[in-house]
């Protein structure tokens, strides 16, 4: 069966935490590496404004991934440092495990992880040149769970876990991303299921640094426009520091996504600096099935 | 000069609740445990998430040393992962 539905959405904490005390408290926390961003602090009625607007976001995207009833949604994210440290990071991993758990303040999620598809682009990438880390252990954490939260908050279908090495220098080309998911794309079209995909991250950020609060939202709406366009795949050709002088390290994610759209066009595309730290993006892709 | 054990220090206080606990009671004695030079330990010991990042520690990771600030020890960012 063709890949049938693809999404991509931002996976800041501050999307999910509430509005008000919560916002504030990581908002202090951020500040203390990056004082000058208090400035541009936002209200609580601009938070609250924030959320509603991301609620929106993610209802049209779960609405089309719903719609393209997925039996497995694959969920390309980065480790930040849950996972994987100094020691041993993989620049591509797939989750074998037969379940996957985590938690985000007082929401706990739970799901079953689809390991024989993740064994068969495993298997698939070995034979074409791409050769996958891969473990039975993983913790989710908020770069997979905040947009689950809003897009499969019930654990209705498994989910697989992939990660790309966003947070951690050297990190790969955006066309080994791409490529990545050309390879997913071509397991999901020959699959006996109905698979979906979800990149998470981005867009514009400089998590952990002097930068944060800047936020380059010029290149992030050029980002949407070229998806909208279906040019994803003129992506590949940019280099890493073009993305990373932008902040849009976890659109390495995205690159994954495009990799399996080719060239559709996104069909829905949201976003929304939040004045904190990030440029919250919200992208669909509604793929014939 | 590499700053594995700096960055590795601040890991353990992000996700072992026993090496937090044990930084709380006696940091001291808890950065005795890692092979840290004396500015390392004087910067993690001053807790300036700004200044660790200047010594080599990944800076999503330097926050982590919010955790032994009495002002930030319940904030809410701790709660997630």
């Amino acid at each position: 069966m063709p890949l049938v539905a693809a999404v991509a959405a931002s996976h800041a904490p501050n999307i999910l935490l509430e509005p008000g005390a919560e916002w504030d408290e990581f908002m202090a926390l951020h500040y203390r590496m990056a004082p000058q961003a208090a400035a541009s602090k936002p209200s609580l009625e601009a938070q609250q404004k924030l959320r509603r607007d991301a609620e929106k976001a993610f209802s049209v995207l779960r609405a089309d991934l719903e719609a393209a009833k997925p039996d497995v949604l694959i969920v390309v994210a980065n480790d930040q440092f849950v996972n994987f440290f100094h020691n041993n990071i993989p620049t591509f991993f797939v989750t074998l495990a037969d379940e996957v758990k985590g938690q985000f303040t007082r929401h706990k999620f739970h799901y079953r992880n689809h390991k024989e598809l993740g064994r068969a682009i495993l298997r698939a990438g070995l034979e074409s040149g791409i050769d996958f880390s891969f473990g039975e252990y993983i913790e989710l954490q908020h770069t997979q769970v905040v947009p689950l939260y809003f897009l499969l908050p019930e654990a209705k279908i498994p989910i697989l876990p992939i990660y790309v090495n966003t947070w951690a220098d050297p990190i790969p080309t955006p066309r080994r991303c791409y490529q990545i998911g050309e390879l997913i794309r071509k397991v999901a079209d020959g699959w006996k299921e109905r698979v979906a995909i979800l990149a998470t991250g981005g867009l514009s950020h400089f998590p952990g640094s002097p930068r944060i609060g800047q936020i380059d939202t010029g290149f992030d709406h050029q980002l949407l426009q070229i998806m909208r366009e279906g040019k994803g795949r003129s992506l590949a050709d940019y280099s890493v520091e073009k993305i990373c002088q932008a902040g849009d390290s976890e659109f390495l994610n995205w690159m994954v996504a495009l990799g399996t759209v080719g060239d559709a066009k996104a069909s829905a595309t949201f976003y929304m600096p939040d004045s904190v730290a990030t440029g919250w993006g919200f992208v669909s892709w509604k793929l014939s099935s | 000069m590499s700053s594995y054990h700096l960055n590795r220090f601040l890991f353990d206080l992000k996700l072992k609740e026993q090496s937090y606990k044990q930084a709380l009671a006696n940091l001291d004695g808890a950065l005795n445990n890692y092979e840290l030079s004396a500015e390392e330990k004087q910067a993690l010991k001053d807790g300036d998430p700004r200044r660790l990042r200047q010594l080599g520690a990944h800076g999503m990771l330097a926050l982590y040393i919010m955790r032994l600030n009495p002002e930030f020890r319940s904030n809410i960012y701790w709660t997630q992962k």
